[in-house]
């Protein structure tokens, strides 16, 4: 199977995941669509509850039990994940994708000589050269005395250099991080992020990273999803995205981040909660929370379009984009 | 989706042993708990029927050496079984998850001291503590009792330590021992309802443990005396008749796995309700 | 002019392991702070520096090995004698509050170990939960029915409730979504403005750290290199490690 040069590695068209809660059936995804390209770091941006971890595991289909699929389709390096038997499911994750999970120290065997693990993760009988090479593309200082560690030994930061070599043993085509940086420390953030974009350079695979974290991402991707009420509501190149956003609530979002706002300045929170939905919403499911709404986004479900260098999925977006930059309240 | 379905069958499959095994203990316990009041006739009548009479419509499983009808002596053996290991294993939950507490949360020496003696306690052989404690105290109950509680404590004892462990870390307990509140109210009022899911789960695996180590001590004479009868005492009474009379192994053999097996089956449906999410937990 | 509600001075904390002690480990060391009644002050750092340390030492759960600590100018004593006048607010919204308890049980239970009768808790406990903008029948449900955020406002209701003179927190609002996160630090700064309290406010997130903080001390290695008002830190503060803290937000 080779994948022609302008076809997407990652094509989800249209998906609809909903989760079985035992009385009710809530919608994690409502019609999302995501196409990831060779070499690029795509980020998925969303509060809890707005989907993207479901998003980013579907391409694996590493989703839980519960979860159903209710409608669109996943094709992933040429393989259609929906319908794709275990065997080939297996053969995908195992030589195609590479996952980078929240908790490093949940994801590496706690009886298992670190060594080993990333052996297992490399296949076959790779000697303690080939091991040791892999851990030090990763930055690891001492890899012989990392190789003989248990994973209760290393600090956050070294237990998730590790997992990133072993998500990469195998060259995988796609790499998916969960949240790859919200247990470590702020001071390492950068610098595991940084390893995470080296590498994927390097091998030339795509990265999709899953995060909460605007101010993080801007610095290591290259386009970014925002998403929200299991949508993509913007989609675009970082820079652009972020300087002058075309939907109403990535303005909010980055109203509302700290760090950005002048001493005395008020930080300006999204009013209102996330919607949790049942069925396909039939109006922007951003509507109650934002200040623009007018009647027709409780009437009509917007569809995504071309829109100043990115795709929206709002009524209203040039009125986002041309506006100023809102004022802030002053604060104090 | 082929994994769905799977799934679905697996779960399918967990349910109906699961139920298989509650429905096995329910009518276990209910003969058990009711046994001496229900008209199966009495347990200790000598000659009611042939010597060694096979199973027949009139005595089920038989009758024994001395002539006694052998359905009501199961009978009264679970109820002996049951009961005992019951008692042993209440009693002993209560010890080990106030120890596991303490160890848990006080730390230090107390936890030193507890571990150590759970420990020790985990190393003895259960057998080897059987035949001591039936040369202190003499073969009898009170001795079975004794031994099950040696044998089951350090189980309660690390679990609750554990997972004491795990939950005095969190906020909600920092924050009561800042509010200055004292050790007494955080084990009781914080600790204590946090750790009574996994003392269930421990509950239902020192029942089984329980219920092994009262048959094996009757079985040796140690437990249960005669002319009361436990599943243990039956099966050893039959084995000496095994190949003339095999139903009295038989069927006191196959009541005894049956028991054990449903015990731990609604054992597993404890810790799946208690711990709904893999990977959570145990709180 | 009224004395700091807690100050430190000169205080070193050594963890002793090994046989006898034989090998010390120093999570602080001389380190002073004082933190005035209606002042938060922030504190920066890695994880390993001696924040959560000093945050421990200041709610009088770690006592110092050598040095000085004073709560109102007296000198401390122990955590019962205190009840009431400080509190915490931890990371984990989702230990924060025993999950077996109904969230009016939770808030309440600083006035219990006060001896506030039940008529005037309950009247209390619906107060305080209006202040921080939950809904009094929020007190009935389980910490398992609330967002992250809801349980985030309940610890600072549990928090603030016997109207405490200094609050620690400690990454509090870390683990929360960036929207629910603008909506903590707003709430924290009101309270603040309207109770009066002192605040230790230990987070390594140094944008949400000057956003609610008036003065900012940075802790590296145990010891803290820089303090200085927050509006420094907009700018450019002095030392080279409070820069690189600067340069990643």
């Amino acid at each position: 199977m080779t994948a022609r040069a302008q076809e997407p590695l990652v094509d989800i068209a249209d998906l609809v995941i909903g989760y079985d809660t035992g009385t009710r059936q809530v919608r994690a995804l409502d019609g999302a669509s995501l196409q990831v390209f060779d070499d690029e770091t795509l980020a998925i941006v969303g509060e809890s509850g707005s989907g993207k971890t479901t998003l980013g595991m579907a391409a694996g289909r590493l989703l839980p039990p519960e979860a159903q699929l209710l409608g669109g389709r996943i094709n992933v390096s040429g393989v259609d994940v929906t319908s794709a038997d275990d065997a080939a499911l297996r053969r995908l994750r195992h030589d195609r994708l590479g996952f980078v999970f929240q908790n490093p120290t949940a994801a590496l065997d706690p009886t298992m000589r670190i060594g080993r693990q990333v052996a297992l993760a490399m296949g076959g009988r790779p000697g303690p050269e080939a091991i040791a090479e892999l851990l030090s593309r990763a930055e690891l200082n001492e890899p012989q005395r990392i190789m003989r560690a248990f994973p209760h030994e290393l600090s956050g930061g070294m237990a998730q250099r590790v997992v990133i070599a072993m998500a990469i043993a195998r060259q995988p085509h796609l790499l998916i991080a969960d949240e790859p940086t919200a247990s470590l420390d702020a001071s390492i953030r950068e610098k595991v992020m940084a390893t995470l974009g080296r590498l994927r350079a390097e091998s030339g695979a795509s990265l999709v990273i899953l995060s909460h974290d605007l101010r993080l991402i801007a610095r290591h991707a290259d386009r970014v999803a925002v998403m929200y009420g299991g949508r993509i509501v913007e989609l675009g190149p970082v820079v652009q995205v972020m300087q002058a956003p075309a939907h109403p609530y990535t303005n909010a979002l980055l109203a509302a981040a700290a760090g950005n706002e002048a001493p005395g300045e008020r930080l300006r929170p999204i009013p209102g909660t996330p919607p949790v939905l049942e069925a396909r919403c039939e109006a922007c499911a951003y509507a109650p929370r934002c200040a623009l709404r007018q009647p027709r986004c409780e009437a009509e479900r917007p569809e995504a379009r071309r829109l100043a260098g990115r795709e929206v999925v709002c009524h209203r977006a040039e009125a986002v984009i041309g506006a100023e930059q809102p004022t802030r309240q002053e604060a104090r | 989706m082929s994994g769905v379905r799977q799934i679905a069958r697996r779960r399918l499959l967990g349910d109906g042993l699961t139920l298989f095994g509650a429905l096995a203990l329910g009518c276990l316990l209910f003969l058990g708990l009711f046994g001496p009041w229900l008209p199966l006739g009495d347990p200790l009548r000598i000659a009611a029927g042939p010597r060694l009479g096979a199973p027949s419509a009139q005595f089920l499983f038989g009758t024994d050496e001395l002539g006694r009808d052998f359905l009501p002596r199961v009978v009264q053996g679970i109820r002996s079984t049951f009961l005992l290991s019951a008692i042993a294993v209440a009693i002993t939950a209560v010890i080990g998850t106030l120890l596991g507490l303490a160890a848990g949360y006080l730390g230090r020496h107390t936890d030193q001291m507890i571990a150590r003696g759970a420990d020790i306690l985990f190393a003895f052989p259960a057998l080897v503590a059987g035949l001591l404690v039936a040369a202190v105290m003499g073969p009898g109950q009170a001795s079975a009792i004794t031994v099950i509680s040696i044998a089951t404590l350090p189980l309660f004892i690390r679990v609750v330590r554990s997972v004491t462990l795990g939950v005095a870390g969190r906020g909600f307990v920092t924050a009561a021992e800042v509010a200055g509140a004292s050790t007494l109210r955080v084990m009781l009022v914080h600790l204590l309802p946090n750790v009574m899911g996994a003392v269930m789960v421990q509950l239902t695996y020192a029942l089984s443990i329980g219920m092994i180590i009262e048959s094996a001590l009757s079985f040796l004479g140690l437990g249960v005396q005669p002319p009361d009868a436990s599943l243990g005492s039956l099966l050893r009474q039959g084995s000496a008749y095994l190949t003339i009379a095999p139903w009295m192994v038989l069927t006191s053999g196959a009541v005894l796995s049956l028991a054990i097996m449903s015990v731990n089956l609604v054992g597993d449906a404890v810790r799946d309700a208690l711990e709904p999410l893999k990977g959570r937990p145990l709180t | 002019m009224q004395p700091p509600v807690i100050a430190l001075e000169q205080v070193t904390v050594t963890y002793r392991s090994g046989f006898l002690g034989g090998t010390g480990f120093d999570a602080l060391r001389g380190v002073s702070l004082s933190v005035g009644a209606g002042e938060t002050v922030g504190l920066v750092g890695e994880s390993g520096s001696g924040k959560t340390t000093l945050g421990r030492v200041c709610l009088g759960l770690l006592p110092p090995t050598s040095g000085q600590m004073r709560f109102g100018g007296e000198g401390f004593g122990k955590l019962r004698h205190r009840r009431g006048q400080l509190s915490v607010v931890l990371q984990h919204p989702e230990w924060a509050l025993n999950p077996r308890l109904r969230c009016g049980r939770s808030v309440e239970e600083p006035l219990v170990l006060t001896g506030v009768r039940a008529a005037e808790r309950r009247e209390r406990v619906a107060e305080i939960l209006h202040q921080v903008g939950l809904d009094p029948s929020f007190a009935a449900r389980l910490p398992g029915q609330l967002s992250g955020g809801q349980r985030q406002r309940i610890a600072i209701a549990r928090a603030l409730v016997t109207n405490p003179r200094f609050i620690v927190f400690d990454e509090a609002v870390s683990a929360l979504d960036v929207s629910v996160q603008a909506q903590v630090l707003n709430l924290i700064r009101d309270l603040q403005e309207r109770h009066g309290f002192g605040a230790l406010f230990i987070s390594h997130d140094l944008a949400a750290t000057r956003y609610v903080s008036h003065r900012i001390a940075v802790m590296l290695n145990g010891e803290i290199v820089e303090d200085g008002p927050s509006g420094l830190f907009y700018g450019t503060p002095e030392h080279p490690y409070s820069r690189a803290l600067l340069a990643a937000v």
